[in-house]
């Protein structure tokens, strides 16, 4: 009898130790979320079933949005300390979730090899550093270009752009692509969020805020006037649509676009929207050419290497390693990459941009072989914007563009308004 | 004779105006049927030149394993409960505000006339913290229990047709020994029903295109109304399926116009009692 | 008080409590915190920090926001009138009940119906781009058609034309009211010998006058908080003319992270909109009947 009461003790006891541990196997709730359109949902949800599939212990929530609603709903969501745990996060605002604290740092979980980043280039990394640590990995690389279409500039006698090719270059197979065929030679660039202006600045060895991010990076107007003179003669001599025309297009997306319907030779371009844009043109060979250098000599390249988006993860999350370890799937996985397929720009794992070139579709190849071609032919990264750059843009540069492409100011007059408005701005943040 | 022509002419003025009005929306369907390539290389037409389906086909897929079946279910569940709740209780409240004199009922118009001039875009932040607070994130409840309780359009409009009716009608109820329930019951609401018609058409719709409280209220696809589904399709700096979403959109109206066929029947019957014709 | 009174208060404040009940649990709290925050210099990742009047006086010197204020009036004054005129019109004209009206009814509802959806930027960029529909038209009659979406000048009536194509709504709530006005009044005043015309003077004018008064109340509150359509279509461009208030507000809220400054705005927006209404109904004693007494 007392036997029976001390194994039925003994067992008793071993199961209260066991349902702890059984109730610990309940799985770990994951939040994702990301911006994109239905074909980058589909494939960002199957990547997902596969991590699941390698961590049964995780379980994926996505969610997933538009561009234009993701920042209302990220924003809202912040103010309501309920952020996801894994975020997509993009330059524009990158910076500012990090300074405020709301992004965590990556940099023990790399070092600990929970984030392998063995395989990752520095200066791919080097966007999503603020403040020398890491806030954000890269999902891919991209860079500026003008995307063209060979044949049309074959059509006219033009030389394909070079590498190295200035503006001069550009103005020049612009105008014989007018005459010859009668179509624009460029589209996009004119507001672009200033990122023509930027590159241009970059090329002639500035940049658009000062290191202290307090005012304009340059010191004399004639940068900000001799661009605004280049676009005002592109706009007069039809080398590319004139203000009105491209008021009435608006932002539609990459189907609308002159460079589609063969109505302009060339498009300005982030390299990873190649893929959609190829798509949109019915796979018509296109390819990306270097953003033209400045007109002087010597001058700089026009490119830098940028990350398309980051993945981010928020310090309030709860599961900041099983966050970390999504990031690492998704970075490092072949399977997942061959399902994602570069739609976000070029992986920055060599290992895995290696992996997947005999999968790649031309216009893919294209894309890749891009980057490489900007990786010798570029900047190092700029930093991060200054506070207020949002505001800068939206606020300033825009409406200034369209006042001076409207005619209604002059260049030079603008120059001197756009420095004070911006300073104005920067220095109260 | 004079009749007939009057009726003809009548008819090709209705007929001419009704071109630009439907115009656009035979635009959208026949872009819903034709392939990807043509929607923009061929814009100015109606007709496409290749009849397809596959935009049906594709955006009714929806995303991952989420197809527009748990979308429209989604969508006929909050527009459906939550316009029962508005029109139940706009037409309480409209009452007791067009016809009993309770003290403070003036101010009370004034406030709630107010909550409806300040714009929506500087409310989402408090309210999303108090949705929060109260656990309601990531389901349908931010959505559909505000509508048992608020609706002040529907409020104000209900409260114009009742202050067109005769309040002689009140009156000899209430010396027949009714109270105000049963004035509002059997009298009033049965000579109002071209509001009530009015404020279910608009409630239904209004709900079932809203996207920005699905948008921040739901995290999760499965719980996605077709209005926010719609919106995740277009992305400017990717692939859009402009076919999916045309074709997607043309589904979305048809719910909706059904609705208003079915209940223009009642707006049209006017209302024996009183003799009212058309 | 009397027994009446102390009934009267019941029964209405139970008639009411629906709203009453929503109001303080949903709706007081989110519009006392936007006033308190536009006091405030929030940006919404941190918390908001006092900063009293800055936000109301940044307003007088903030070109975009005159922009805004200039584009909504406009914006207000004609569209408005126009969506109510020809609510009206065709309410009265698709007033008789037939087969075929039923069907128009329904045609002319649709508009309404695309309303907000993204399909409407691309249709109206097809109607009035450079070679859109409406240059088409004219072109056939030898007019050669600006830039409509594209033009300064011209940018905001592409908004104000959708506007009032989307009268459906109107139309159906006079349409309502049109069918409440006892056919008895007409019948008599037919056997009097009144003429149409003064029957739509003396019987239908007046009998809807509380819905043409819901109607121009709602179209000026909606007028002034316009978003959707400039949101989608425009973007508040070209030049800043389509840049109506509540698209302005959302910019500097959710694009700027300026959620205080926005919120002062919004605010303004709401006192300017009061007046307007106020005096909408302060007018209404002139012109509106009602068979019965009440409010306004």
């Amino acid at each position: 009898m007392k036997r029976l009461i001390s194994i039925v003790l003994v067992l008793l006891l071993s199961l209260s130790v066991f349902t702890p541990i059984l109730s610990a196997q309940e799985k770990i709730p994951l939040r994702v979320a990301w911006w994109g359109s239905q074909d980058r949902h589909n494939r960002t949800l199957k990547a997902i079933e596969l991590f699941e599939k390698k961590y049964p212990n995780i379980k994926v929530y996505p969610e997933y949005t538009a561009w234009s609603d993701y920042w209302t709903k990220l924003n809202t969501q912040a103010a309501g300390k309920n952020l996801p745990d894994v975020i997509q996060q993009d330059y524009a605002y990158i910076s500012e979730w990090a300074t405020r604290g709301l992004l965590l740092p990556l940099d023990e979980y790399v070092s600990k090899g929970i984030i392998d980043l063995s395989n990752v280039a520095e200066n791919s990394l080097s966007p999503g550093k603020i403040g020398g640590k890491l806030y954000g990995v890269n999902l891919g690389t991209n860079s500026l270009g003008f995307v063209y279409d060979p044949e049309l500039f074959k059509k006219a006698g033009v030389s394909l752009p070079k590498a190295g090719w200035t503006w001069n270059d550009c103005k020049e197979a612009m105008s014989k692509l007018k005459s010859k065929l009668g179509i624009y030679g460029i589209e996009g660039i004119t507001t672009a969020d200033a990122q023509v202006f930027k590159v241009w600045l970059l090329s002639h060895g500035y940049w658009l805020y000062s290191d202290d991010g307090k005012s304009v990076g340059y010191k004399d107007d004639k940068f900000f006037v001799d661009w605004f003179n280049l676009l005002l003669e592109l706009q007069s001599k039809g080398g590319m649509p004139s203000i009105e025309v491209d008021a009435a297009r608006g932002s539609l997306g990459v189907e609308d676009m002159f460079i589609v319907t063969q109505k302009s030779a060339m498009a300005l371009l982030w390299s990873n929207q190649l893929v959609a844009v190829s798509k949109a043109a019915k796979e018509r060979p296109l390819r990306l050419a270097l953003m033209p250098r400045a007109p002087i000599p010597n001058a700089r390249p026009a490119n830098y290497l940028k990350a398309s988006m980051f993945f981010s993860v928020t310090s309030q999350s709860k599961y900041p390693k099983e966050a970390a370890m999504f990031i690492d799937f998704f970075t490092n996985s072949l399977d997942a990459n061959k399902i994602l397929f570069a739609e976000r720009g070029v992986p920055i794992s060599s290992k895995i941009q290696k992996a997947l070139l005999p999968f790649l579709g031309s216009a893919q190849r294209e894309m890749f072989t891009y980057i490489s071609l900007v990786e010798k032919n570029s900047v190092p990264v700029p930093p991060p914007d200054p506070p207020g750059a949002n505001d800068v843009i939206k606020n300033v540069w825009n409406p200034t563009v369209e006042q001076i492409m409207y005619g209604k100011i002059a260049p030079d007059k603008a120059a001197a308004e756009f420095r004070d408005k911006v300073n104005k701005i920067l220095q109260q943040k | 004779m004079r009749r007939k022509s009057q009726w003809i002419v009548y008819y090709i003025a209705v007929f001419l105006l009704g071109i630009p009005m439907i115009y656009p929306v035979l635009w959208l369907i026949g872009s819903s049927f034709k392939e990807h390539a043509e929607i923009f290389a061929n814009i100015g037409s109606i007709i496409p030149n290749k009849f397809t389906i596959e935009n049906y086909i594709e955006g009714w897929k929806g995303f991952g394993n989420v197809s527009f079946a748990t979308f429209f279910r989604n969508s006929f569940i909050i527009a459906g409960i939550g316009t029962i709740g508005t029109v139940i209780s706009s037409a309480l409240v409209a009452y007791g505000f067009a016809r009993i004199p309770f003290k403070g009922r003036s101010f009370w118009f004034a406030v709630m006339m107010m909550t409806l001039m300040l714009p929506a875009q500087v409310q989402i932040i408090p309210q999303y913290i108090m949705f929060n607070r109260l656990n309601w994130i990531n389901t349908f409840y931010p959505l559909i229990i505000p509508r048992f309780f608020s609706g002040v359009f529907f409020i104000f409009l209900i409260m114009q047709f009742i202050r067109g009716l005769p309040i002689d009608l009140d009156e000899s109820a209430e010396i027949d020994g009714a109270g105000r329930f049963k004035i509002f019951w059997w009298i009033i609401l049965p000579l109002i029903k071209p509001a009530l018609i009015t404020t279910t058409l608009f409630s239904f719709y209004w709900t079932w295109d809203d996207f920005l409280g699905p948008l921040l209220y739901l995290n999760q696809a499965t719980l996605y109304p077709v209005s926010l589904a719609l919106k995740n399709f277009a992305d400017p700096t990717a692939v859009t399926n402009w076919g999916a979403v045309f074709a997607m959109s043309v589904l979305s109206l048809i719910p909706v116009f059904l609705i208003f066929v079915f209940f223009q029947k009642y707006l049209v019957e006017g209302i024996a009692t009183t003799g009212m014709k058309g | 008080m009397s027994k009446r009174e102390r009934y009267n208060n019941i029964t209405g404040y139970i008639f009411i409590s629906p709203w009453l009940i929503g109001f303080f649990v949903f709706t007081f709290f989110p519009i006392i915190a936007s006033f308190i925050l536009a006091f405030t210099k929030y940006d919404i990742l941190t918390p908001p920090r006092w900063i009293a009047f800055d936000n109301w006086l940044r307003m007088l010197s903030d070109e975009r926001y005159l922009h805004s204020l200039k584009a909504t009036f406009y914006y207000v004054f004609t569209a408005v009138p126009l969506r109510l005129v020809f609510a009206l019109l065709v309410a009265l004209l698709l007033r008789p009940t037939t087969r075929l009206t039923s069907l128009f009814r329904g045609i002319y509802y649709l508009p309404s119906l695309i309303g907000g959806s993204v399909a409407i930027a691309i249709i109206w960029r097809q109607i009035f781009g450079l070679d859109g529909l409406t240059n088409f038209l004219l072109h056939l009659v030898g007019i050669k058609g600006p830039n409509w979406l594209g033009n300064p000048s011209t940018a905001i009536w592409t908004l104000i034309v959708l506007a009032a194509w989307q009268f459906g709504s109107s139309m159906l709530i006079f349409l309502a009211g049109l069918k409440q006005i006892p056919g008895s009044l007409y019948e008599a005043a037919s056997i009097d010998g009144a003429s149409i015309w003064s029957q739509f003077i003396k019987i239908t004018l007046p009998m809807l006058s509380p819905v043409i008064l819901f109607n121009l109340i709602i179209q000026i509150i909606n007028g002034f908080m316009v978003f959707t359509q400039a949101y989608i279509v425009t973007s508040g461009g070209p030049l800043d003319t389509t840049l109506f208030y509540a698209l302005y507000v959302y910019q500097r809220a959710f694009q700027n992270l300026e959620m205080g400054y926005a919120s002062a705005m919004a605010w303004i927006l709401l006192i300017i909109i009061a007046f307007f209404t106020i005096l909408a109904f302060k007018s209404s004693r002139l012109w509106v009947y009602y068979e019965s007494e009440g409010i306004g």
